[in-house]
């Protein structure tokens, strides 16, 4: 099992992505977001990417959806929508499993899955080589760069997030 | 809206197509589409009204979606090639993916739907933003990638935009709609020229830019969104009655104007590549165009329209400032002769 287990994870996160995008009310939509969130530092620390990994639960488990599960709380209604609870939302989540069910029996099936992209097997799906250097981990070499070579990124992200706080706070100020 | 936030949004709109158009690595393409999206949104939603909220949903979705896709063309190529570099895409199935998604930004058929229904939801001035700026960033890039386009796909799309921008156009008496429509056909103008020759694309963008601003300025200085309210300027602003008729004209791309150079030069290199039917098509086409701008034509400046008595003297509470209209004018009708001076552009 451990020689797929990236396997396994993407497919709990897309099976993760079907649940929320099925629309249930948002709480049980954070709810779902904290497993796939997991389930997506468990992805690429497989890669080697431990810091990545643990990026992902301080700052977007920790911090986003945190301040998200908040907000929906205080703006929750009395009988939250679940799963079983509207046939709409139900219809469409049994539709993505079974989408999902099935391309996971297609790839299991057949040796080569050619759907978008070429892989020849599970096994290859499960590992992809990244090039071994040896000494430096690459991704916390990445983070480094990203400060350095990559000014100009943080500049225009940074700036991007100050202009995506005041574009929300605009579109709902209202009149 | 807020002075200093306005300043700060428009200078975002317009660092995100700048972005876009100078980077060479595809993350601070999508990165700069994606500021792009999320700035013009408040500009999109000035008015405060539903149906304003409800056309800023609908353009964030669909450019949303056209980024999505554009990312998973990015990665593809990516996988296949092992770079970031904006060249050719080596890839036919990254190609393919990034020109529909460049094509759901532009507003090509069959992703059109979004874009009558989306000026018409927004004021003058962010249509106008929306049908000209906007444009600029998905372009530039097609201009990039234009050696390895499908052909088959681009020409599909670009000959059913110049049909549905036509056809679309003939049943509106909404200003805003008929400028969106006239903007569908156009974009299929612009794109079936891209393979053979993107030096005219980028010609067809300017001259069309240059007649969209010239259009809409008009509009907001006659503060109509109908085609009744415009055929009302007659009584309170003349001259513009006569320059909505050039400036009509040349959008239909009738010679002496100088919206007849884009279609002129477009037909010119389509029959050196040896298509012969497909120019006489999109020519043919473009005659639908015509039709319902010089409708547009009859009832603003050729007639007094119908109305009544009391509608006659038009009321306006002030005269809303035209920037630059002079210069737009006088490039909007009169740049026919300066053709020769295409030569440079090689």
């Amino acid at each position: 099992m451990m020689t797929y287990i990236v396997f396994i994870l993407s497919v709990i996160f897309v099976i993760g992505f079907v649940g929320f995008s099925s629309k249930p009310s948002p709480i049980y939509g954070g709810l779902v977001l904290i497993v796939s969130g997991g389930v997506g530092c468990g992805i690429i620390m497989n890669f080697g990417g431990s810091f990545l990994g643990l990026m992902v639960f301080l700052i977007y488990l920790g911090g986003m959806l945190v301040v998200f599960g908040y907000t929906t709380a205080m703006a929750t209604e009395q009988y939250p929508e679940v799963w079983v609870s509207n046939a709409t939302v139900m219809g469409v989540f049994l539709l993505g499993l079974l989408m999902e069910v099935m391309l996971v029996l297609y790839v299991l099936k057949s040796e080569e899955v050619g759907v978008v992209f070429k892989f020849s097997s599970v096994g290859d799906w499960a590992i992809y080589d990244i090039g071994n250097s040896g000494v430096f981990s690459e991704e916390i070499m990445g983070v480094a760069a990203l400060y350095s070579y990559g000014a100009w990124v943080v500049v225009v992200t940074g700036w991007s997030l100050l202009v995506g706080v005041l574009v929300i706070l605009e579109v709902t100020r209202g009149d | 809206m807020n002075p200093l936030i306005l300043t700060i949004i428009l200078m975002t709109v317009f660092l995100g197509t700048m972005i876009v158009m100078a980077s060479s690595h595809w993350l601070m393409i999508w990165i700069g589409f994606e500021m792009n999206l999320l700035a013009i949104i408040p500009i999109l939603m000035k008015k405060y009204s539903p149906r304003a909220m409800e056309a800023s949903t609908k353009y964030f979705l669909t450019q949303a979606t056209a980024s999505m896709l554009l990312m998973m063309a990015i990665i593809i190529n990516l996988m296949h090639s092992g770079q970031w570099t904006i060249t050719k895409v080596f890839n036919p199935t990254a190609s393919i993916i990034m020109t529909l998604a460049l094509a759901m930004k532009l507003g090509l058929t069959p992703f059109h739907f979004w874009v009558p229904e989306v000026t018409q939801g927004i004021s003058l001035t962010s249509g106008l933003i929306l049908l000209t700026w906007q444009k600029l960033a998905p372009m530039s890039i097609l201009y990039q990638i234009s050696p390895s386009i499908n052909l088959n796909i681009l020409l599909t799309m670009a000959v059913l935009s110049i049909l549905v921008g036509g056809w679309g156009g003939l049943n509106q008496t909404q200003l805003r709609k008929i400028m969106a429509y006239s903007s569908i056909a156009h974009m299929g103008w612009m794109t079936a020229i891209l393979v053979y020759n993107p030096t005219l694309t980028m010609l067809n963008m300017l001259i069309y830019i240059m007649m969209t601003l010239t259009m809409f300025m008009l509009f907001i200085h006659s503060s109509s969104t109908t085609t009744l309210s415009l055929s009302h300027t007659w009584n309170k602003a003349p001259l513009i009655t006569t320059l909505i008729l050039i400036t009509l004209l040349s959008m239909g791309g009738l010679p002496p104007l100088s919206g007849f150079m884009p279609k002129w030069m477009i037909i010119q290199e389509l029959t050196k590549n040896s298509s012969i039917i497909l120019p006489t098509l999109m020519a043919i086409m473009a005659l639908l165009n015509l039709y319902f701008y010089t409708r547009l034509t009859y009832s603003t400046s050729l007639t007094m329209f119908p109305s009544t008595n009391n509608m006659k003297m038009k009321w306006q509470f002030e005269t809303k400032q035209i920037t630059l209209l002079p210069p737009l004018i006088i490039a909007s009708s009169l740049l026919l002769p300066l053709t020769p001076m295409l030569s440079i552009l090689d």
